[in-house]
C-alpha cells in the first residue's frame, strides 16, 4: 500500500515537471483555438467561444497546401533516419569494434557537428544544385541526414562500447559471421540506443528550418517553413501560427510513442543479463 | 521486434524511393529565353503577398495566356526572405526569375540584378521609383509604399481636450517632464516634446488616473526595421545619417538627443517596458490590448486596428496623424529582375505588365498599397490609409542615403544604438560607435 | 579463427556507406566553406576576388565577434550544466513503474518535437506583455517585471533554453539507463539510505559514458544556439545576447558578407577541435569498457 502511494507520487511529481516544460504548448493550444478578437485582448481573457478558424486555416484555408507541406516533412524526417540508420550502423561498428578509423570518426564527426549550419548555407545550395536536387525531398534528406549523422554516431559508439566482446564472440564461435553477428546480436542490444537515435533524428529533421529555407522554395517546403508563412509583414497571425505549431508536432509525437515502447521495454537490459 | 524494427527501415527506405520522384526546379534555355515559359516570383506574406496572389492569378488567367507564359509565386517569411535571396544571390542560382527588394537594400543587391530602363515608370510616384535607382539605372519597380504614422487613441486624446481637470493634470505633468507648462493639443499638431508629455500623461507612473498603463510603446529591438522608425526622430530634429560632405554624423548633438529621446521616455517608464524586445507585432499587440494610448507605427498597421473582429476592444477609436516630428522614412517594396535568371524576356512580360495602373488596381484593390498616386486616389474608398499615404509621402518623407553597404548600415545601427534607445549603454558611447562603424561602411 | 580475417575485408564494407556519404556531402562542403573564407565573397562583390587573410584580420578587429564568442560559451557551459543536471534527476524519477507512465513520457519529450524555429514565437506569444499568458499569470500575484527588459533578458534566455532541452539529455540519458541491469537499480530505490550511495558509487560511473555523451551532444548544439534568442530578440540589446550563430547568421545574410561569415565559422572550428578528442576519449574508449 504504501509502495503503491509512492508510485503514484512518482507520476504526480512527473506530471507537474511535464506541465511545467510543456507551458508554451499547452499555451499554444490554447491560442489556437481563440478567436483573433480576444487574443488581442490579453492572455487571461476567455470567452468560452472556441473557434477551429485557426486549425482551418493551418490546413489550407489560408491558401497555403499545408497537407503537402506535411507529407514533405514526414518523408524528410522518415528518410533521413533510415539513411542515418544505415550508414551510421556499420560505420560506427567498423569504426568502434573493428578497429578502422574509431576515434579518428569520432572526432571528425563531434567536429562538424561545431560548426554553425550557416557555415555549410551556400556550399549545400551549389552541391544540392549542381546534383539537380534543388527544392526536392531527396536533397533535403541528404542535408538533415549531413546534419544528424554525428549526432547518431556518437549516441552509437557510447552504445557499442557498452557491448560486452563475450556476446559478439560467442556469436560467431557459433558460426555466424561478422554480418550476420552484427544484425542478430548487436543491433538488438543495442535497440535502446536505435531508437533514442531514430527519435532524435526524426525530431531534428523534422525541425530543421535553415536548410529547408536554403534548399526548398516550393515543392519540398516542409512545414515548418510552410508554418512561417503567418509571420507576416503585417504581424504574426498568432492564432494561425499556434494552430500550426501544435498540428506540426503530432507527427513527432506519434512517432516518439511508437518508438517509445522498445525504450521503455527495457528488453535490452534483459538482453544483457542473459 | 525485430519485425517492427524492419517495419519501420522499410517505411523509411520507401519514403527514400518515393522522395526521388519530386521535381526538381523546372529549368529554362538560355539567358533571355524565347519569352515564354514559366517564371517564379519571391514575396513575402502579408497584405503584399495576398494582393500579389490576385495579381498572379489574374495574369496566369488572362494576360498571361496571350504572353505564353505562367507565374509561380514562392512566399517565404517576412525575416527570412532577403536571407534566403542573398544565398541564391551568393550562388548565382538562376532558381527565381523575380526577386523582391526593397529600396533600403537594393545597392546590396545590384550586383546581381539586371536593370529594367526599358519598362515603362511614368505611373509611379516619383519619389519611390527614384528610391529603387543605383548608380544611374533602374534597378527594381515598386510594388507598395511603406512610411510612418502617428496611431493614436481618439477617444482618449479627445477626452483630455474637452475636460477641464484633465487638462490641468496635463499642464501640471508638462511642466514636470519639459521645464515649461503645456496645453494638450491634437494629435496632428504634436512635436516631439508633445509626444514625450503625452507619453508622460497616459503612464501610471506619472498620472494615476492614467486610462492606459503606460503612453506608448517604442519599438526598440536589435532590429534593422527599427532604426527607420528611429531615424524619423533624427530627422525630426534636424539630423541625418550623414552630413553635407556625405561623412557619417550620428556623434552630434541632434542624434544624442534622439537616443536620449528614446531612453528618456523607455527609462522613465512611460514606454512599455517590453519596449526593449518590442517591433510591429508587440506595438500591435500593445495598442490592441489597450495598454497604451499611442505609438509610432507602419502604415500597414492601421486596418488591423479598426477591425472589430481583429481588435474588439480598440476598433474605431483608433485615429491617424502625421509623424510628431514632422518627418516620416519612405521606402518602397519592389520587385526586380535576376540577372542570372534563363527566362528574363517572359519575366520583363510580366514585369511591363505590374507597372500598368490595371495591374496596380488589382493590387490596390487586394490590400496592397500601390506607389501608384492615380491608383491610390481612385481607390481612396478601400483603405482610408491611402489618401494620407499620397499626403505624407509628398509633404514628409524623406529617404536615408543609399549606399552599398546600406542595408547593412541599419543593421549595424540597430546593434549600436538598440541597447542606448533602452538606457543600458550611455547614450555618447553608443553615438560615437554608431558613428564610428557607419564612416567604415559608407567608405567601403 | 575464420571471423579474425573476414572481419579486416568487413569492415571496409560496413564503412563504405559512412565514407562515401562523408566524400559528397561533408568533404566538399566543408573545403567549400573554408576556400571561400580566403574570398572577399559578398553580394556587392560577386566576382570574388582573392584575398588572403583579410576575413580573418577583420574578424579579429570586431568587437561584436569577441563579446558573442565570450557570450555563447557562458550560455553554453551555464546551459548545459542545468540540463545534464536535470535530465539526469529526471531519468532517474522516471526510471522505474508507475501508473501512467507512457503517456507521460511522451510529454517529457514535447518540447523538443517544436521546431525551435516555431518555439521561438510561442515564447514571444506567452511572454508577451500585453496578450502573453505568463505575464498575465505574475501580474494576477502581483508581480510586474516586464520579462524582455534588459536586466532580465539573459535570465530569460538562460531559462527558456533550459525549458526546451532538458527533454534532450533526459532522454539520451534515460536510454542509457536501460542497458543497465535493473535489480541494481530497484535496489537503490528501495533502501532509501543508501540511495545517495548507490548513486555516487554505483550508477554515476557506470553511467558516466552515456553522461558525458548527453553532455557534450547537448554543449556542442548549445554552442550553435540561434533561432530562440534570434527570434525573441535578434541579438540585443545591443549585442547583449548575440550568439556566435546569429553573429554568423546576421554577417551572411544582412551584410551579404559570405566571406567574413565563412573566417567566423573556421575560426570556431578551429579554436574548439582541440577539446574534442579529450571528450571523445571518455565516451568511446573501447579497451576502457570492463570485462
Amino acid at each position: 500500500m504504501k509502495r503503491r502511494r509512492r508510485l503514484w507520487g512518482t507520476t504526480a511529481a512527473v506530471v507537474v515537471i511535464a506541465l511545467l516544460i510543456n507551458v508554451p504548448w499547452l499555451n499554444a493550444i490554447l491560442v489556437s483555438v481563440k478567436p483573433t478578437g480576444d487574443i488581442a485582448r490579453g492572455g487571461l481573457f476567455f470567452a468560452f467561444s472556441p473557434t477551429l478558424d485557426h486549425y482551418a486555416n493551418a490546413l489550407g484555408m489560408a491558401g497555403y497546401p499545408f497537407p503537402r507541406y506535411f507529407l514533405n516533412s514526414v518523408l524528410i524526417a522518415l528518410g533521413s533516419v533510415a539513411l542515418v540508420l544505415l550508414i551510421g550502423i556499420p560505420g560506427t561498428y567498423a569504426a568502434i569494434r573493428l578497429g578502422l578509423g574509431g576515434r579518428w570518426v569520432m572526432n571528425t564527426a563531434s567536429g562538424l557537428r561545431l560548426l554553425p549550419a550557416i557555415f555549410f548555407a551556400v556550399p549545400y545550395f551549389l552541391l544540392i544544385a549542381n546534383i539537380g536536387l534543388l527544392d526536392s525531398v531527396l536533397g533535403l534528406i541528404f542535408a538533415n541526414t549531413f546534419l544528424n549523422l554525428p549526432l547518431g554516431i556518437i549516441l552509437l559508439s557510447a552504445a557499442l562500447k557498452d557491448v560486452p566482446v563475450e556476446v559478439e564472440e560467442a556469436a560467431w564461435i557459433d558460426g555466424a559471421g561478422i554480418y550476420r553477428g552484427l544484425v542478430a546480436v548487436v543491433v538488438p542490444l543495442i535497440a535502446p540506443t536505435l531508437v533514442a537515435v531514430s527519435v532524435l533524428v526524426f525530431i531534428f529533421s523534422w525541425n530543421d528550418y535553415l536548410f529547408a529555407l536554403v534548399l526548398a522554395s516550393y515543392d519540398a517546403m516542409p512545414i515548418t517553413l510552410g508554418a512561417a508563412n503567418f509571420v507576416t509583414s503585417t504581424g504574426i497571425r498568432w492564432g494561425d501560427i499556434s494552430a500550426a505549431t501544435v498540428l506540426s508536432t503530432l507527427p513527432p509525437v506519434l512517432f516518439a510513442v511508437f518508438a517509445q515502447r522498445f525504450l521503455v521495454s527495457g528488453l535490452s537490459a534483459g538482453a544483457v543479463k542473459g | 521486434m525485430k519485425k517492427q524494427v524492419l517495419a519501420v527501415i522499410g517505411a523509411a527506405a520507401l519514403a527514400i524511393g518515393g522522395a526521388g520522384c519530386s521535381p526538381s526546379t523546372p529549368g529554362a534555355a538560355g539567358a533571355s529565353g524565347d519569352g515564354t515559359g514559366l517564371i517564379r516570383v519571391v514575396l513575402w506574406p502579408g497584405p503584399e503577398g495576398d494582393a500579389m496572389a490576385d495579381v498572379v492569378d489574374q495574369y496566369n488567367s488572362g494576360q498571361g495566356k496571350t504572353d505564353g507564359v505562367e507565374v509561380q509565386m514562392t512566399l517565404l517569411s517576412r525575416q527570412d526572405t532577403f536571407s534566403k535571396e542573398a544565398t541564391l544571390m551568393a550562388a548565382k542560382s538562376s532558381e527565381q526569375d523575380i526577386y523582391f527588394v526593397a529600396s533600403y537594400n537594393v545597392g546590396q543587391f545590384a550586383a546581381s540584378l539586371t536593370p529594367l530602363n526599358s519598362v515603362d515608370a511614368s505611373h509611379y510616384f516619383p519619389a519611390a521609383i527614384e528610391g529603387l535607382q543605383y548608380q544611374g539605372e533602374q534597378y527594381a519597380l515598386p510594388l507598395d509604399v511603406s512610411n510612418h504614422f502617428l496611431l493614436y487613441r481618439k477617444d482618449l486624446i479627445d477626452s483630455l481636450l474637452s475636460d477641464s481637470a484633465q487638462q490641468a493634470m496635463y499642464k501640471t505633468i508638462s511642466a514636470k517632464v519639459l521645464g515649461t507648462v503645456r496645453a494638450p493639443k491634437p494629435a496632428d499638431q504634436w512635436d516631439l516634446d508633445d509626444f514625450k508629455a503625452m507619453s508622460a500623461y497616459f503612464s501610471k507612473t506619472e498620472n494615476p488616473d492614467s486610462p492606459t498603463q503606460y503612453g506608448t510603446i517604442l519599438q526598440s529591438k536589435n532590429l534593422l526595421y527599427n532604426v527607420m522608425l528611429w531615424d524619423d526622430v533624427l530627422w525630426g530634429l534636424g539630423g541625418s545619417w550623414t552630413d553635407a560632405d556625405n561623412k557619417a554624423a550620428l556623434d552630434t548633438p541632434e542624434a544624442q538627443q534622439a537616443v536620449q529621446f528614446y531612453a528618456d521616455i523607455y527609462t522613465k517608464k512611460w514606454a512599455s517596458p517590453d519596449s526593449a524586445q518590442a517591433e510591429f507585432p508587440e506595438t500591435q499587440a500593445a495598442i490592441k490590448s489597450g495598454s497604451v494610448a499611442f505609438a509610432l507605427q507602419w502604415s500597414a498597421g492601421f486596418a488591423e486596428l479598426n477591425d472589430p473582429a481583429q481588435s474588439p476592444d480598440v476598433a474605431g477609436k483608433i485615429a491617424i496623424a502625421g509623424m510628431p516630428g514632422g518627418k516620416t522614412h519612405v521606402h518602397a517594396l519592389a520587385i526586380a529582375l535576376n540577372k542570372y535568371s534563363r527566362n528574363q524576356a517572359a519575366a520583363t512580360k510580366f514585369l511591363s505588365y505590374l507597372a500598368q495602373p490595371a495591374a496596380m488596381d488589382i493590387y490596390a484593390k487586394s490590400g496592397g498599397i500601390p506607389a501608384m498616386p492615380q491608383v491610390l486616389s481612385d481607390n481612396q474608398g478601400i483603405n482610408p490609409v491611402f489618401a494620407e499615404v499620397a499626403n505624407s509621402i509628398d509633404k514628409y518623407g524623406y529617404a536615408e542615403p543609399v549606399f552599398p553597404k546600406s542595408f547593412d548600415a541599419y543593421s549595424q545601427l540597430a546593434e549600436d544604438l538598440s541597447g542606448a534607445w533602452v538606457g543600458s549603454t550611455p547614450v555618447a558611447d553608443a553615438c560615437a560607435t554608431a558613428n564610428k562603424n557607419l564612416e567604415a561602411l559608407l567608405a567601403s | 579463427m575464420a571471423v579474425r580475417s573476414q572481419a579486416s575485408r568487413a569492415r571496409w564494407v560496413l564503412i563504405s556507406p559512412l565514407l562515401v556519404f562523408a566524400a559528397v556531402f561533408v568533404a566538399y562542403p566543408v573545403f567549400q566553406g573554408v576556400q571561400t573564407s580566403f574570398f572577399g565573397l559578398t553580394l556587392q562583390n560577386p566576382s570574388a576576388p582573392w584575398v588572403g587573410l583579410a576575413n580573418y584580420a577583420h574578424l579579429f578587429a570586431s568587437q561584436t565577434f569577441g563579446g558573442a564568442a565570450r557570450f555563447t560559451i557562458l550560455f553554453a557551459v551555464l546551459v548545459t550544466t542545468v540540463e545534464v543536471v536535470l535530465g539526469f534527476g529526471l531519468a532517474v524519477l522516471v526510471n522505474r513503474q508507475f501508473p501512467g507512465k507512457r503517456v507521460v513520457f511522451s510529454c517529457l519529450l514535447l518540447p523538443i518535437m517544436i521546431a525551435p524555429a516555431l518555439l521561438g514565437i510561442m515564447f514571444r506569444l506567452l511572454l508577451n506583455g500585453d496578450i502573453g499568458l505568463v505575464p498575465a499569470l505574475l501580474g494576477k500575484v502581483g508581480l510586474t517585471v516586464s520579462l524582455f527588459a534588459p536586466g532580465s533578458v539573459i535570465p530569460l534566455i538562460v531559462g527558456l533554453d533550459i525549458v526546451q532541452w532538458t527533454s534532450f539529455t533526459f532522454l539520451v540519458i534515460y536510454s542509457g539507463l536501460q542497458s543497465f541491469p535493473p535489480d541494481l537499480l530497484e535496489a537503490a530505490q528501495v533502501d532509501c539510505a543508501g540511495a545517495w550511495r548507490t548513486l555516487t558509487a554505483i550508477i554515476l560511473p557506470i553511467m558516466s559514458p552515456v553522461i558525458f555523451a548527453a553532455a557534450f551532444l547537448r554543449l556542442i548544439d548549445a554552442l550553435r544556439t540561434f533561432d530562440v534568442i534570434y527570434v525573441l530578440t535578434g541579438g540585443g540589446p545591443g549585442t547583449m545576447t548575440t550568439t556566435l550563430s546569429i553573429y554568423v547568421y546576421k554577417t551572411a545574410f544582412t551584410s551579404g558578407d559570405f566571406g567574413v561569415a565563412s573566417a567566423a565559422s573556421t575560426v570556431i572550428l578551429l579554436v574548439l577541435i582541440p577539446f574534442v578528442p579529450f571528450v571523445v576519449r571518455r565516451i568511446a574508449r573501447p579497451e576502457g569498457r570492463a570485462k
